[in-house]
């Protein structure tokens, strides 16, 4: 059991006021209730009805909802025990999730090792060799890649180290990489556990140079092929270009195709921003960042070892100037490249632009100017701090009032959705893969079986984790994911994860024995179970006209207060059909997709 | 290899929210007097992004004259042979150093059919002055309409919609995004519904028994309260129901239609079986990404080819199939009521590199599929001559509103550019299509329209 110990669970009941409890009556001449639904809808053109905020929840579901990946288990009352006032839970949190490594993290190993993923723990050469070199299946060749991504769904569902794995799927989405192609896939454990992981709570400049460095990203933008155009007659801006575009100044710093002399300084006398010949010389600073793959380093007489390595003979001479600091002549790539980055990750407009994306990651859509400008400027003012994300973190989430005070701002993303709804019902289940897989379907074990197919459904989405083609990530805006797209395809895969097998075995966890050990025989009322599952996914009140439709849906017609027969699923009204229907329409209701 | 696939890309830039639309003084569209169209517009069209830069001097290519001289000095390696494009030639255009053949690449033969039958226009050196070879932004400001600015919170679909006054006042899915997340051209445009495949567009999962009531209870959900959350959800509510009640039987295309068997050819088979379901379609748009080759254009010394080739070949085969599939007796042939356009946000360096592949360029082409297309070369040849490129790319000698609003116009019967592409003056087709150019307005609001400030300018909620 996880809540706290009472016969049952309160009644929950509780709406913002003047909303009306149930939709307007059908407008005249519909008198086919789907004809009324299909009326076309002109883009109205105007003041619309006023947004109603949804109720905010306790702040512990609030932490895990915006901050993690959604509640579980006994999650919530461990949080609330962590302090007397919210202030002190919220501190105490992130205190503690800021030091993930003293967190321990057993089922979340135990559900690691369960997965069997054979090459987590292979190192820069063994992946090198093994997955590259070795040119085997294309299966072999990525199988980093999937089982990194199997390790992701582990960890976002089973791991307490919450606050972490979101500023993984944060980083991994800040500088995206599409993990599933030819030299990416095989060096991508290399990707995910030394630079993104390793990096992510720790400091910028530090995470920039891995990120330079690595195989995966050199390859995806290019710079593995940038050279001195005077050397190899050759180069290649890409990378340059997405560097400072997407992923340090932003493009909101980009002042575009007008002379350098044009660029506005700010008070100290530095570019605001950068121009075209900006990232002209960035692409010239970073020539020679390549690393030994043999379809390159004949230009250099090196091997086929895969190690990243600074080519001098293919790294530009010439003079450079950045962000008006110069990068005299003649210097090696290692030195320019090294200074290059010093300069940008130090640059204001880098400040302003990561914590622009932290805040909308963690508190709303638009965050306001103040927040940001505070966080912007602490770091900035930490650029060489080894805990900066950290603290910049802590910032946003506890020294600052709008992270506990914002709720419904932000709409779930696909993968949200469907890790919070695994971690909301309770699932055991491993995520597993069998490479290379059997020919025949059903000689698939069902971890496998089940695993491919939560993959498929999840795919309609448009949320596949690593899949997202073009470097600028997964969008982060509630525009993005109100479309019908992500809507109807989590629909689908939520009401499929409820369902169970023909022995009345739960596919992802045990829906209707929970609600039986929970619920005291006689105690099985279409309101008692409503509220227990109500309590267990939200842990708060939800409108009172969603909740009666909930009942309604439940009950079948019958009265709401009688003991349901739950204990068999017989024809004609499938209690435990139901009950499982009933958390899938949780799931797809309005009200858990509020972040 | 890397690439930019492009297959779905978006970025957020809906600074639409309900503060903005308060500050909104009434709503500025209600007190406009539409022009009074006559009968209700049933043309449809259908907008297809090239994702990443299409290569379109390697397939609108120079066969003769001294453009194709210097075609070749440009691209020693991936110049396509001039006997082989001109056997499908596509005529000639006046240059500034004479006269420039042109022809096609052997790949899109199925779209050279299509061109002698007359079904064909090719607008060159189309594009936006406003180039700053990023994919992002150009393909942003070219969804959105609004060259330069980045942060409209509308798409040129949208407002095309949202301004047209032919279109009857019940259409059942007047407008669809088919392959991902819905288009920036269609940003804030409550009436389009985006979908992956219709087949998974359906309430088809969780207990059987449980499913009617699960979806009458859905619905309620989402009616009861009145947030942008629960709109969008009824929208898609009403959008499944559309999909399952009438499209999810399976579609058999007309015999001569062959798609590729690729998720492009399904997405364009999409789109024809919900025009052929008459319900009302008018706008659909879809992708074909991976035209972002910055190496290894060519395949075996071959520039007829490698990726490239491949991509011409499933984009000339899927369209010459959607034409034909469209040619259907049995509902009244909607290919005569159909224009597609194809677009990219950039050509390619009209150099090429090192890699024998090609960098993000300047002007392109254009093409126009259509039932009332004026078949044919269109635009005006910039010339391939050094001092004549734009840095070392084909330069923009139209602008790619000037075909998409004669489209407009002249297809749509929607003379509200003003509106659809605001910023924009001087409608001056280039007979692409035949039609009528109705009275294009005078912009009756004199704040923001001319200015092209469209950062207040917010459709919808």
């Amino acid at each position: 059991m996880f809540f706290a110990p009472s016969p049952r669970p309160p009644r929950l009941y509780s709406r913002p006021t003047g909303v009306p409890a149930r939709a307007p009556a059908p407008l005249p001449g519909s008198e086919y209730p789907l004809a009324s639904a299909m009326r076309r809808k002109r883009p109205r053109l105007g003041p619309g009805p006023p947004d109603l905020p949804p109720v905010r929840p306790p702040l512990g579901v609030l932490v895990y909802t915006r901050a993690g990946f959604g509640h579980r288990g006994s999650e919530l009352a461990a949080f609330d025990a962590l302090g007397g006032t919210d202030a002190e839970r919220l501190a105490a949190w992130v205190t503690q999730q800021l030091q993930p490594a003293a967190i321990a993290d057993t089922e979340c190993d135990a559900k690691l090792a369960a997965g069997a993923y054979a090459t987590l723990g292979k190192s820069y050469t063994q992946l090198w060799q093994d997955h590259f070199v070795a040119d085997n299946d294309w299966d072999e060749r990525i199988q980093p890649a999937t089982e990194t991504e199997l390790a992701t769904w582990t960890r976002a569902v089973y791991s307490k180290r919450q606050l972490l794995e979101s500023l993984v799927h944060f980083w991994h989405n800040h500088f995206n990489v599409y993990a599933y192609e030819f030299v990416e896939g095989p060096m991508w454990v290399h990707w995910d556990r030394d630079v993104i992981r390793a990096h992510a709570l720790g400091n910028f400049r530090l995470l920039l140079e891995a990120v330079c460095k690595a195989p995966a990203m050199l390859v995806y933008l290019d710079n593995f092929v940038n050279f001195a155009e005077d050397q190899a007659g050759y180069s290649n801006e890409n990378f340059a270009r997405e560097l400072l575009e997407l992923h340090v100044l932003g493009a909101a710093a980009s002042y575009g195709r007008i002379p350098r002399s044009q660029v506005p300084l700010d008070p100290q006398g530095r570019p605001l921003g950068y121009c075209e010949e900006d990232v002209q010389d960035v692409a010239r600073a970073l020539t020679g960042w390549t690393f030994d793959i043999d379809w390159e380093s004949w230009r250099w007489g090196g091997g086929n070892s895969g190690q990243f390595v600074w080519v001098d003979s293919l790294h530009s001479t010439e003079a450079k100037r950045i962000l008006g600091v110069d990068l005299p002549a003649g210097r090696t790539a290692q030195v320019d490249g090294r200074h290059l980055l010093d300069v940008i990750a130090a640059h204001p407009a880098t400040g302003r632009f990561l914590a622009t994306k932290l805040c909308r990651r963690l508190v709303g859509d638009f965050p306001p100017p103040e927040l940001i400008d505070s966080a912007a400027a602490l770091w900035t003012s930490l650029w060489q701090s080894p805990t900066q994300i950290s603290q910049v973190i802590r910032h946003i989430l506890v020294e600052r009032p709008e992270f506990a005070l914002t709720w419904g701002e932000k709409i779930k993303r696909p993968f949200e959705i469907a890790v919070s709804a695994l971690r909301a019902m309770g699932t055991g289940v491993r995520f597993y893969q069998q490479v290379p897989a059997p020919p025949d379907w059903n000689d698939w074990h069902p971890d496998f079986q089940r695993t491919a197919s939560l993959h498929w459904m999840f795919e309609s989405a448009g949320q596949v984790v690593f899949g997202w083609h073009p470097p600028n990530g997964h969008p982060d805006l509630r525009g993005a994911w109100q479309c019908s797209t992500p809507r109807v395809a989590l629909w689908r895969l939520v009401n499929w994860m409820i369902e169970t097998d023909d022995d009345g075995n739960g596919r992802f966890a045990g829906i209707v024995p929970w609600t039986l050990a929970t619920l005291p025989a006689g105690e099985r009322s279409a309101n008692a179970v409503v509220d227990l599952w109500l309590w267990r996914i939200f842990h708060h009140g939800v409108p009172a006209a969603d909740r009666a439709q909930l009942v309604e849906f439940l009950s079948q017609g019958f009265n709401p207060d009688l003991d349901l027969p739950l204990a068999t699923n017989d024809w004609p009204y499938y209690w435990q059909d139901r009950v499982n229907s009933l958390v899938g329409l949780i799931f797809m209701s309005p009200e858990f997709l509020w972040r | 290899m890397s690439r930019c696939h492009c297959q779905t890309t978006r970025r957020g830039f809906v600074t639409g929210c309900s503060a903005a639309i308060a500050a909104l003084a009434g709503s500025r569209f209600n007190s406009l007097a539409f022009a009074q169209g006559g009968n209700p517009n049933d043309e449809i069209l259908v907008v297809l992004f090239l994702r990443g830069g299409q290569d379109g001097l390697n397939l609108v290519i120079p066969t003769g004259g001294f453009d194709r001289g210097r075609y070749q000095a440009l691209r020693p390696n991936l110049a396509i042979p001039a006997a082989v494009a001109a056997a499908r030639p596509l005529g000639s255009l006046p240059g500034p150093d004479g006269a420039v053949a042109l022809g096609l690449h052997p790949a899109a033969a199925p779209l050279f059919d299509l061109y002698q039958d007359g079904r064909l226009a090719v607008a060159v050196a189309c594009g936006m002055s406003a180039n700053e070879r990023s994919h992002f932004d150009s393909m942003t400001w070219m969804e959105l309409g609004t060259p330069g600015v980045g942060n409209t919170s509308s798409g040129w679909l949208t407002r095309h919609l949202a301004s047209a006054s032919n279109l009857p006042p019940q259409m059942l899915m007047p407008s669809v995004s088919i392959g991902g997340l819905q288009a920036l051209s269609q940003l804030g445009s409550y009436e389009t519904v985006a979908m992956g495949s219709p087949y998974d567009f359906s309430l088809s999962t969780g207990p059987w028994s449980a499913r009617t009531a699960q979806r009458v209870a859905l619905r309620n959900l989402y009616e009861g309260d009145t947030t942008w959350l629960h709109q969008a959800g009824v929208q898609a509510l009403d959008a499944v129901d559309i999909v399952e009640l009438y499209a999810s039987g399976g579609y058999v295309p007309l015999p001569g239609a062959v798609y590729p068997d690729t998720w492009f050819g399904d997405n364009l088979k999409t789109i024809a079986q919900f025009i052929k379901l008459d319900l009302g379609l008018r706008i659909a748009t879809l992708d074909l990404g991976g035209w972002d080759h910055h190496e290894s254009e060519v395949v075996n010394g071959s520039p007829t080819q490698g990726i490239f080739a491949d991509l011409v070949d499933e984009l000339s085969r899927g369209l010459a199939a959607f034409w034909a599939d469209l040619d259907d007796p049995a509902v009244n042939f909607p290919n005569q009521r159909l224009t597609l356009v194809v677009m990219s946000e950039f050509g390619r360096r009209a150099y090429e590199n090192d890699a024998t592949g090609t960098d993000h360029g300047h002007g392109n082409n254009l093409l126009v599929l259509s039932g009332h297309a004026i078949g044919g070369l269109h635009g005006t040849w910039p010339g391939l001559r050094e001092e004549l490129l734009n840095e070392g790319d084909l330069e923009v000698t139209t602008d790619f509103r000037r075909v998409l609003s004669e489209i407009v116009v002249r297809r749509l019967a929607n003379p509200r550019l003003d509106l659809v592409f605001p910023g924009y003056t001087g409608y001056q087709p280039l007979g692409v299509v035949t039609g009528v150019d109705l009275g294009v307005g005078e912009p009756i609001f004199s704040d923001g329209f001319e200015t092209g400030d469209t950062r207040n300018w917010i459709v919808g909620p």
